[in-house]
């Protein structure tokens, strides 16, 4: 219990089988993900500019409401999930949240009418649809070696060791999920109103991330 | 060389191939790595008794009798337990009749199914259905946005 | 050592291998998806070869997350692809336009249905809707249905965590559920068989 990355959990929450559990390290990430959702919920939209180059013409690009609504909506999900992410204390539970991530962010950047977004958004949405395989193979080989998907199980070492191989398919599994992000960032920067919604993208990847660095270690 | 491999990183054609191939390594890394040791103390274990018509989903016993279940933590969820089963009138008439009732899980949830879906297990339940009504939001979206 | 579940898993994984391969190496955007759709099968292999009645509940959300992805990217598809003719217009069959069966048909699968109530019993009236929308072809306003898809998603969700917070109000939290699942399957199903119509403006 002592060389735990994440530390000691302070606060579990029962739900069932499935523990919600506050660490030291996940509440840092949790709060993240909070104000980030919040900062999405609040803040307005911003409009492109364009500018000819070599003279004075300018203009701002025309986005719907609606589209900057339904793209709100995304955010605000993917902030949710997120945050679930986060503190969950189920290993195919965070794998589930792991894939609401991925397909909120491919929501976020579908949402944009250019064919080139939309385009984009088709490769990252099979990436994330493929990232499912690992992610919920390598919960499947966790449950079945441990005999066990609570992380607080793993945690106390009661359990039998867990195979490299599990730990790669969910690392694998994550980096798919969060690897749309930065493409997508980039496709968007250049040819669609991003901000806010963007960097909740980038947000959730980086996250995702970081809470799964501690669950591999954990077993 | 890098700016090579970085260019070809760059552009998204190239992602689904590349993440494939990554996921293809893994695999073969996988079956290399096999034989894994199953862990004989599972929890929720499945037990068969062919005599019954409610096969692979019988739990032995009337509904609201308690039925051992191992769960993760037990003390979590102390109703768990109670549904062995619950049939609708047309499958309860199948289920006196035929020997094949559980092989149509689709119409007929089983009572373990449901009590670690909606139970103990309840948070995945919230979120599978939270996945398909984003994924159904994009849809329709993408649908109604078609001039 | 090598027991029934490493044999499984070599099976499954060898599949994966081949699958994703395949993947790799194909360059067209809709046989990627198929392709895709075909590995996925592999995952729900590897959840089933835990053998236990666990392995039956985990597969479900993970077929639900697999279908539920491939629906919005094949949507996805369609827009990027700028498919606009969309010919399947229901069921074009006279006896099937004109007579009352369908009606009677489709009344007795959504009555039924909510008698049973539930999962079951959304999944049979939604059958008895798609069937109705698909013989006469539809003329309803989407925006209704999806609100009502929301709304007892919403009511669905909440009985829930009354049973998670509230055990002892259990009997409202079944009723909620029961009430909003039926919409809930209902809903998506009936949605599905109309988007399957022309284009809707």
């Amino acid at each position: 219990m002592i060389d735990l990355v994440g530390g000691v959990p302070l606060y579990v929450l029962e739900f069932g089988d499935e523990l919600v559990y506050f660490t030291p390290y996940t509440i840092t990430l949790f709060l993240l993900a909070l104000t980030f959702t919040i900062l999405v919920l609040i803040s307005r939209p911003e409009k492109q500019v364009d500018i000819a180059f070599g003279g004075d013409a300018y203009r701002t690009k025309e986005i719907s409401v609606s589209e900057m609504r339904f793209r709100r909506f995304m955010a605000i999900a993917c902030g949710l999930a997120t945050m679930g992410a986060m503190v969950t204390g189920d290993i195919f539970n965070f794998t589930l949240f792991t894939a609401m991530v991925g397909i909120t962010n491919v929501g976020i950047v579908a949402a944009v009418k250019s064919p080139h977004v939309q385009d984009a958004a088709y490769q990252y949405g099979l990436v994330s649809l493929s990232a499912t395989i690992p992610l919920f193979g390598g919960a499947a080989v966790y449950a079945a070696t441990t005999g066990s998907l609570s992380m607080i199980e793993l945690m106390k070492g009661t359990v039998p060791a867990v195979p490299l191989i599990a730990k790669g398919m969910l690392m694998l599994g994550v980096i798919g999920e969060g690897m749309a992000p930065f493409y997508a960032a980039k496709a968007e920067m250049f040819r669609a109103p991003g901000a806010p919604y963007v960097i909740m993208c980038s947000l959730s990847s980086l996250l995702i991330f970081l809470r799964v660095v501690e669950i591999v270690m954990l077993g | 060389m890098i700016r090579k491999i970085s260019h070809i990183l760059c552009n998204y054609e190239n992602i689904v191939p590349l993440f494939a191939g990554a996921c293809a390594l893994l695999f073969l890394v996988g079956i290399l790595m096999l034989p894994l040791s199953y862990e004989q103390n599972q929890l929720y274990p499945k037990t068969i008794d062919r005599n019954s018509s409610l096969d692979p989903y019988d739990r032995g016993g009337p509904p609201f009798t308690m039925v051992a279940i191992h769960s993760q933590y037990p003390e979590n969820s102390p109703s768990a337990g109670l549904v062995t089963s619950y049939l609708t009138p047309l499958s309860l008439y199948l289920s006196q009749t035929t020997m094949h009732l559980g092989t149509t899980i689709v119409a007929h949830p089983g009572g373990i199914i449901d009590e670690i879906l909606y139970n103990t297990r309840g948070l995945d339940t919230v979120v599978e259905p939270t996945i398909l009504l984003i994924a159904f939001a994009i849809a329709s979206y993408l649908y109604r946005k078609v001039e | 050592m090598w027991d029934q579940y490493n044999l499984g898993l070599l099976c499954v994984l060898v599949a994966g291998v081949i699958g994703f391969v395949a993947l790799a190496r194909e360059t067209d955007d809709l046989h990627r998806l198929l392709l895709l759709d075909l590995v996925e099968i592999t995952a729900l292999g590897v959840i089933a070869l835990l053998g236990t009645d666990l392995a039956e509940a985990l597969v479900l959300p993970g077929l639900t997350v697999g279908i539920a992805e491939l629906l919005a990217l094949s949507q996805i598809y369609i827009t990027k692809e700028g498919l606009k003719e969309r010919p399947v217009r229901g069921l074009n069959i006279e006896v099937i336009q004109k007579a009352d069966a369908p009606a009677i048909i489709s009344g007795f699968l959504v009555v039924y249905g909510l008698v049973l109530s539930g999962f079951t019993g959304g999944g049979v009236a939604g059958l008895g809707l798609v069937f109705w929308f698909m013989s006469r072809g539809y003329r309803e306003d989407l925006n209704m249905l999806e609100m009502a898809s929301g709304i007892s998603w919403a009511i669905w969700i909440f009985a829930f965590f009354v049973f998670m917070f509230f055990p002892q109000y259990w009997f409202i939290a079944l009723m909620g559920a029961a009430v909003g699942i039926v919409l809930k399957v209902t809903v998506k199903m009936s949605l599905v068989g109309t988007m399957w119509g022309e284009q809707h403006d």
